[in-house]
């Protein structure tokens, strides 16, 4: 056989040498001709930089940098690896295991590990996607976002280099993806990496490929969904919806989706709107999907976020609940039984079990619904959900309000009394709610403190279980806060997904210079220390303050919560444009990506700086010049350590909230070490000693009283004109003032010059400098002529890239 | 003593789980500590003789670390003398570093003191302390109302209803350190 292949190539090569590149294959034998990608010549649109799809090693350096500044800081939440038969090793005390890891090192592979689980999640999805979206409408859907929109795919240009016109082009990107994220795992395999410099390389990499997947993922369901982007009615002109769990209408039946993955919810969608039934059946959902459904469908509602989905699927309120993937319940079917809902399950990565009825009649599978002879069912094919969903639920509704699910007085009384105060609740509880004096009080008529419980529960259902009783503790409390949840009824901006290049013409100077004051990204789980209310804060703050406050996922749910006292949300006092004082829902988790990809926009159109293959000097970029910061002040899962992480690569730091210390890794900045905070003039290589700006790339805080001067410390940059730096050191002395009572501790570290001090306090801040810090002081001219670590220039050009220096001195 | 971590699952190895101790032995352990630190975090907000508690201690000569947003308590007693506001998360990251001068300019600390920070938060700071403080070594004991595997020695948990006794419990500690 090989001899006859062998025969064949010369023949073929012989054949094509004569031609001249033209094969003949007449009169040839035992041989195949495969054709793979046809290579086409592609228009040059923008040099090829230096590290196009870049591997495990290409952006090590630019990765060593961020960590020599901002040394990787660990508290392991085990001391043991439990990975392989050598162990369980004890690895206390910095001790290795028998493979030879450290526990530092151990604990830079967890951390890798959960970048792993959070990019292939995002990766997952993005292929899912793209399968879905090439069977439904080809793969050749133009990816056109409008015209508003050139730069379509930002991060797809810096790393990969691929400019994608349609949405198969995105297979290649995906391919890439999914290769160097084999070579990652592997390096998690007993004998491998070693270093926790590598180990922290390696998951800056995983990060970064999982914000690539992000925009991959968004963009496929944009372009073939038609998803808001610049055309009519998009960008800040999204319309509003409904948020809360006191939005369904329970007259009607009511569709919950879960999840992730849009494609079951916009047939489901499809469906009520060519069959008519779009105001006789309620669409709502829990998590991404719902903001998903929303750009798809403005009348879905968005039920709540993650941390309510316990008790919305507990409420009943669902005629049928559909789950496609990511943040679902893993006890989904069984409390769905609880309260007679039947589940659709849509996607191979979370099946929990039920039997896969994808190409059963329709009749046959509702029937097996509402008669409940299954508690639910598999529909693999999106396309096939709509019409069961919607039927099942129409028949179901009935029979269902006939039944009684939340639990009356008595019961509730009942339950209360049986409350002994054993505190086993409050050990099993994730933020060690007092549960058992809340319940005492209700038993005497005081059910205020059961109430309040609600917001400040993260939905877990631990303490259920825990209690010798069996009282059911969630229920307990939702019935006491019934009258308030009936209420909850916010109203939030619809995602509207990119970015504008237009925007980004109008507000690229002002952040660079410093006069937008940053960019605050909130985003992330509901795992907060302190309720939903924290969600509302962080964003009114900021954007008050002319911040430009982008929003994602369950954060941008639960910011829609709250109203100011005249009864107004967020999103209504606030405008949706990316500009100073916005408050703009930028979507679900994979339209994290748009965040990543507006800051590269700014080096790119505001700056002009070449993307194309280009990441190491765009991150340096916007680490010196782009004051954004992210806040995942409830960050909870697996994707949120890799979106954190892939923020943290490109040079946007981020504050996690308390629980935010159990990722184990920190990257935090000391700035009493001279040496880490060293920067080059690109202007001409010299070398400059600069203030800690920003001093953290991920730090966690106790309370939002402590975060909101903190993330305003992290949007300083050294490239901060004198006006810019004014304009963030005046709100970081006063939200510090404003939530700690007093002076930063740390202000003076920020001060270059004279203008850079807050105009209406300039005189007495002076007056400290020289009495506090023993600056000197011309009084007469009002400089300050010794004490700053460096001195101001408005032309300073930071970089901390030996390369991009232009003349070396 | 051996106790329950006030988050239950929270049971980090075998060489975790603290011991649960007496307010005279802790006191004794800060008494002789040639740099000790009390780490305040803004749970000791919740009731004045918390921070009441705090000065008393930092009265004793023991520098004060004033995290969250506990800066706020010692503001509105008008204590501020060796009260120094600082994040958590940074001051651990200092105090893994022996080249620290600490917050006075006087070098790391040997014996740091956790008091009213919020559980989880304090537990994960504990396990760097225990894990990669230890050259030299640094010890690190709670005087919170829960108890802490983490911390070299701790309170037991103590329920709502016995605040009065956790309160004592308190006095005792702070009547013990002799400086």
């Amino acid at each position: 056989m090989r001899a006859l292949r062998t025969k064949a190539q010369k023949e073929c090569d012989t054949v094509a040498k004569e031609l001249k590149g033209i094969l003949d294959i007449a009169g040839l034998e035992n041989v195949r001709i495969v054709i793979g990608k046809v290579a086409e010549e592609e228009e040059e649109w923008e040099p090829m930089g230096p590290h196009p799809k870049p591997g495990i090693t290409t952006l090590r350096n630019w990765d060593f940098k961020l960590i020599q500044r901002y040394k990787p800081f660990y508290a392991p939440f085990c001391d043991m690896c439990c990975l392989c038969t050598y162990g369980k090793c004890d690895l206390s005390g910095n001790k290795k295991g028998a493979c030879g890891i450290r526990m530092d090192a151990q604990q830079g592979r967890i951390v890798l590990l959960a970048c792993l689980v959070g990019c292939t999640a995002h990766t997952g999805h993005a292929r899912h996607l793209l399968h879905d979206m090439i069977k439904k409408f080809g793969r050749d859907v133009p990816v056109d976002l409008g015209p508003e929109i050139a730069v379509e795919a930002p991060l797809t240009r810096l790393i990969t280099g691929i400019r994608p016109k349609t949405i198969g082009d995105f297979e290649e990107v995906l391919d890439y993806i999914e290769e160097q994220i084999v070579q990652l795992s592997d390096a998690l395999h007993t004998g491998q990496e070693g270093s926790v410099l590598d180990f922290e390389s390696k998951a800056l990499h995983m990060g970064m490929l999982d914000s690539l997947a992000k925009e991959v993922a968004d963009i496929i369901q944009i372009a073939a969904y038609k998803l808001p982007s610049s055309k009519p009615g998009g960008g800040p002109d999204v319309p509003l919806v409904e948020v809360g769990l006191g939005t369904i209408d329970t007259s009607k039946p009511v569709i919950l989706v879960i999840g992730h993955n849009v494609p079951p919810a916009a047939d489901i969608a499809d469906y009520l709107m060519e069959h008519g039934l779009d105001d006789a059946v309620e669409l709502g959902g829990i998590c991404c999907t719902t903001h998903d459904t929303t750009r798809y469908y403005p009348k879905a509602k968005i039920v709540s976020a993650l941390g309510r989905q316990l008790r919305a699927i507990k409420l009943g309120i669902a005629d049928v609940i559909v789950i496609d993937e990511q943040c679902i319940r893993a006890d989904v079917i069984e409390l769905a039984q609880k309260t007679f809902t039947p589940v659709i399950a849509t996607n191979d990565k979370a099946l929990h079990g039920l039997e896969d009825r994808t190409y059963d009649e329709p009749d046959k599978v509702v029937k097996d619904l509402v008669e409940g002879k299954v508690p639910g069912v598999l529909i693999l094919d999106p396309d096939r959900v709509g019409e069961v969903a919607v039927r099942t639920a129409m028949q179901i509704a009935p029979k269902r309000r006939a039944m009684k699910i939340i639990m009356d007085d008595e019961e509730f009384q009942h339950w209360v009394r049986l409350c002994y105060q054993c505190g086993n609740c409050t050990l099993a509880c994730p933020i060690g709610l007092r549960i058992g004096g809340a319940m005492a009080k209700a038993a005497t008529g005081n059910t205020k403190p059961l109430a309040e419980l609600f917001d400040r529960c993260v939905g877990c259902g631990r303490c259920e279980q825990v209690c010798k009783y069996h009282i059911p503790i969630v229920d307990v409390i939702t019935k006491a806060a019934y009258p308030y949840v009936k209420e909850e009824r916010g109203r939030a901006r619809v995602g509207r997904g990119p970015v504008w290049d237009t925007e980004i013409r109008d507000v690229g100077a002002p952040i660079v210079l410093g006069t937008i004051p940053g960019v605050i990204a909130v985003i992330g789980c509901g795992n907060y220390p302190n309720g939903t209310r924290d969600a509302y804060l962080i964003t009114k703050e900021f954007a008050d303050r002319n911040y430009i406050v982008v929003l994602t996922g369950c954060m941008a749910i639960d910011a829609a919560l709250w109203k100011d006292e005249e009864g107004n949300g967020l999103y209504e006092t606030h405008h949706g444009r990316f500009d100073a004082g916005g408050v703009i829902n930028i979507g679900s988790c994979v339209s994290n990506a748009h965040i990543h990809g507006a800051a590269i926009k700014i080096a790119s159109i505001f700056a002009r700086r070449n993307l194309r293959g280009n990441y190491e000097e765009i991150a340096d970029y916007i680490l010196s010049r782009v004051g954004a910061c992210g806040v995942a002040w409830g960050a909870m899962s697996q994707k949120a350590a890799s979106i954190a992480t892939g923020f943290n690569r490109l040079g946007v730091p981020a504050v996690v909230g308390p629980h935010g210390t159990k990722y184990r890794r920190a990257f935090l900045g000391r700035p009493y070490v001279k040496d880490d905070w060293k920067i080059i003039d690109a202007r001409n290589g010299t070398e400059y000693h600069f203030e800690p700006a920003p001093q953290h790339l991920l730090v966690a805080c106790e309370t939002v009283e402590e975060a909101l001067p903190m993330i305003a410390k992290l949007c300083f940059r050294p490239s901060d004109t004198d006006r810019g730096r004014s304009i963030k050191l005046t709100h970081y002395i006063d939200l510090h003032e404003k939530y700690l009572g007093c002076m930063p501790p740390d202000w003076h570290l920020f001060v270059r010059t004279t203008t850079d001090l807050p105009i209406a306090k300039r005189d007495e801040l002076l007056k400290r400098l020289e009495d506090e810090r023993g600056w000197k002081i011309d009084w007469e001219r009002k400089r300050i002529l010794e004490g700053p670590m460096r001195p101001y220039d408005a032309s300073f050009d930071p970089t901390n890239l030996p390369r991009l220096v232009r003349k070396k001195e | 003593m051996v106790c329950e971590p006030f988050d239950i699952a929270n049971v980090p190895g075998p060489a975790a789980l603290g011991m649960v101790a007496a307010p005279e032995t802790m006191a004794a352990v800060v008494s002789s500590a040639k740099r000790p630190l009390l780490v305040v975090g803004s749970e000791i907000l919740r009731d004045e003789f918390y921070v009441d508690i705090a000065i008393e201690i930092g009265k004793k000569g023991i520098p004060i670390a004033a995290t969250g947003h506990s800066i706020k308590g010692f503001l509105q007693k008008g204590y501020t003398e060796n009260v120094s506001i600082i994040n958590l998360h940074e001051l651990t990251n200092y105090l893994r570093d022996p080249e620290w001068q600490g917050l006075d300019g006087g070098g790391n600390y040997d014996v740091v003191i956790f008091f009213g920070i919020i559980y989880y938060y304090a537990s994960q700071m504990l396990s760097c302390i225990r894990n990669f403080c230890i050259k030299p070594l640094m010890r690190a004991i709670s005087i919170d109302w829960y108890f802490h595997p983490n911390a070299a020695m701790s309170f037991p948990n103590i329920r709502p209803k016995d605040e009065d006794k956790y309160k004592e419990m308190l006095k005792k500690f702070v009547e013990s350190i002799r400086r």
